[in-house]
């Protein structure tokens, strides 16, 4: 029986399908498009080794990013990348250029992950897709090479949870503070298996880079794919989104009288206005990662660093979180007002982002950043702390030197 | 006889599994597995331990090294009141065999229990725990040993409706 209201879950894994599938169902189905990067993706070609002598039975779209180590950090990473490649080419899998980007953001950058497409990567973060539309799925790498070598994966169709955002933001507020917002309201894992469907009105004021820095943190909230209907902008189709329901779990959220939130160490779901840990020491400010690297991003950070230095004793990285975004930032003169306030520009790499080059955190160091995870030991030695809160809150913390709400 | 090692809610696996050390082979992540939480885990426990822990178990990244590392230290079994998806899944497909329980755990840390996986109980001399297996597809991958096996299976099964078809 064809049911007229479905949610965006049901109508991409319908089409996938071809059957008319609900929330909850098993199915097996074939994503339209899979990615695999430099951490997992090794792990998931081992794996394809076994299950059928690295055989391809998929039919999609197979890309290759080298993001989260690169440039390589040391023989055994440059080797992984290596074999990844040769791997890849020899399968005509499409592999991305050397150091053109964190994959999330460089695969709907460049058009590559397209709206109402069923999308699956090797990380977690693959949700990300979400803020054009499409459903981006995280898996780990026997799961995708068991994807590859088969040619579809089973999935349960996730159920969904409505947010309706409304009202205008206010002043140094982002979709950072959006997604901190829905985070503390539902922990770290009130959407565990779910979709998250986001609304925002067209009043709200928030951009497409706000979409994606909402769509790339519900999986902080334990989410299984996002869909992220920005009125403002209107990437997403209207035809993708859920239909009405009145059975959808739903959370209202207004913007008036929001203020810039930070997370407290250890999750991402500690949720705080920035004044409540005001004038803490910082060590380190890091702007970058998949979800907040974006142009927006290196405008939000240049606007509090203009005519201003870093504290001395801090170290501030920024990571433009693709080549695009670089040149552009270079083109608008950001970059050089990031080295003219003592500020390390670094290339676009997950890098520090998960502890693993480029910005490691020594014992005992406070960090304050942009990204999107705070547990314990994620950027450097485990007795390190990291709060998380957006590029304005940690742009002028680094002026400071102290967690900082901006404009005061 | 296993042991029991306890551990509290919303356990991720940049605590599992840190990631500084995913580019190198399990054998020498292992020892920074729970490093930032429980030093030296990889050599307090023994080769048929289990884990009994809260809720979202294996929250956020879905780096397959969690419960890779897990296994490959030995446990045999994590017990926790739910599982973050992509924990659930990886653990599914390492082999790594996860249940689920409601009711409040009783047990202390290395407590000696005995694991009956038909029964589904955890039993020490005192305390017995109750916990649900996966099922469905999750239970099927299982019963094979994992993903590997169990895909393989599917593609042999495919390849031989392809030869009933066009044979
Ligand atoms: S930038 Fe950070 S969160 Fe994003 S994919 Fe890379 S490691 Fe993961």
């Amino acid at each position: 029986m064809i049911h007229n209201r479905r949610t965006s879950a049901e109508k991409i894994f319908s089409r996938v399908t071809g059957k008319d599938v609900k929330a909850g169902e098993f199915v097996w189905a074939k994503p339209d498009l899979v990615y695999l990067h430099d951490v997992l993706g090794p792990m998931t070609i081992e794996a394809m080794k076994r299950i059928d002598n690295g055989n391809v039975r998929f039919t999609g779209q197979i890309v290759v990013v080298n993001d989260h180590i690169f440039p390589p950090k040391d023989v055994t990473s440059s080797n992984n990348e290596k074999n990844l490649v040769e791997f890849a080419k020899n399968r005509g899998w499409i592999v991305i250029p050397w150091g053109e980007g964190i994959e999330h953001t460089l695969l709907i950058e460049k058009g590559i992950i397209l709206p109402g497409m069923l999308v699956a990567g090797t990380d977690s973060h693959t949700v990300t897709a979400g803020a054009v539309g499409a459903m981006g799925v995280g898996l780990g790498s026997t799961d995708m090479a068991a994807l590859i070598s088969i040619g579809k994966l089973w999935f349960k169709v996730p159920e969904t949870i409505l947010v309706k955002v409304h009202g205008k933001k206010g002043k140094f507020v982002t979709g950072k503070d959006v997604v901190l917002k829905i985070l503390s309201i539902l922990g770290t894992n009130g959407a565990n298996y779910k979709s998250i469907e986001v609304r925002l009105d067209k009043e709200c004021g928030l951009s497409q880079d706000d979409s994606l820095a909402i769509a790339n943190m519900t999986v902080e909230a334990g989410a299984k794919t996002s869909i992220i209907m920005n009125e403002a902008v209107n990437k997403v189709r209207t035809d993708i989104i859920s239909d009405y329901r009145s059975d959808y779990e739903e959370l209202d959220l207004g913007m008036e009288g929001m203020v810039p939130l930070i997370a407290a160490p250890y999750l991402p779901s500690n949720v705080k206005p920035v004044s409540d840990y005001e004038g803490i020491d910082v060590d380190q400010v890091y702007i970058g990662n998949c979800s907040n690297g974006t142009l927006s991003d290196m405008r939000e950070t240049a606007k509090i660093l203009k005519g201003n230095h870093v504290k001395a004793g801090v170290k501030l990285i920024i990571v433009p979180a693709t080549r695009n975004i670089y040149k552009q930032a270079l083109e608008e003169g950001l970059i050089r007002v990031f080295v003219e306030a003592g500020a390390t520009v670094a290339p676009s790499t997950c890098g520090a982002c998960a502890g693993l080059h480029m910005g490691v955190l020594a014992k005992d160091e406070v960090c304050i950043t942009n990204i999107n995870r705070n547990f314990r030991g994620r950027m450097g030695d485990s007795s390190s702390k990291v709060y998380i809160a957006n590029s304005y809150v940690a742009a002028a913390s680094a002026i400071s030197g102290k967690i900082t709400v901006p404009g005061e | 006889m296993a042991r029991i090692f306890l551990f509290g809610n919303n356990i991720d696996t940049d605590v599992i599994a840190p990631g500084g050390y995913l580019h190198l082979p399990l054998e020498a992540q292992k020892v920074h597995c729970f490093e930032s939480i429980y030093p030296h885990f990889s050599k307090r426990a023994k080769r048929g331990d289990i884990i009994i822990a809260g809720e979202n178990f294996g929250s956020g990244s879905s780096r397959e090294q969690a419960p890779a590392l897990l296994k490959e230290i030995g446990i045999v079994g994590v017990f926790a009141k739910s599982f973050s998806r992509l924990f659930f899944r990886n653990a599914i497909n390492v082999g790594l065999f996860i249940g689920t329980y409601d009711s409040d755990s009783t047990f202390s840390d290395f407590d000696e229990v005995l694991v009956s996986f038909e029964n589904e109980e955890i039993r020490s001399q005192n305390s017995v725990l109750h916990f649900i297996s996966p099922s469905g597809i999750p239970k099927d991958i299982l019963m094979a040993g994992g993903m590997i096996n169990f895909a393989k299976k599917v593609i042999e099964n495919e390849d031989a409706d392809e030869d009933k078809l066009t044979g």
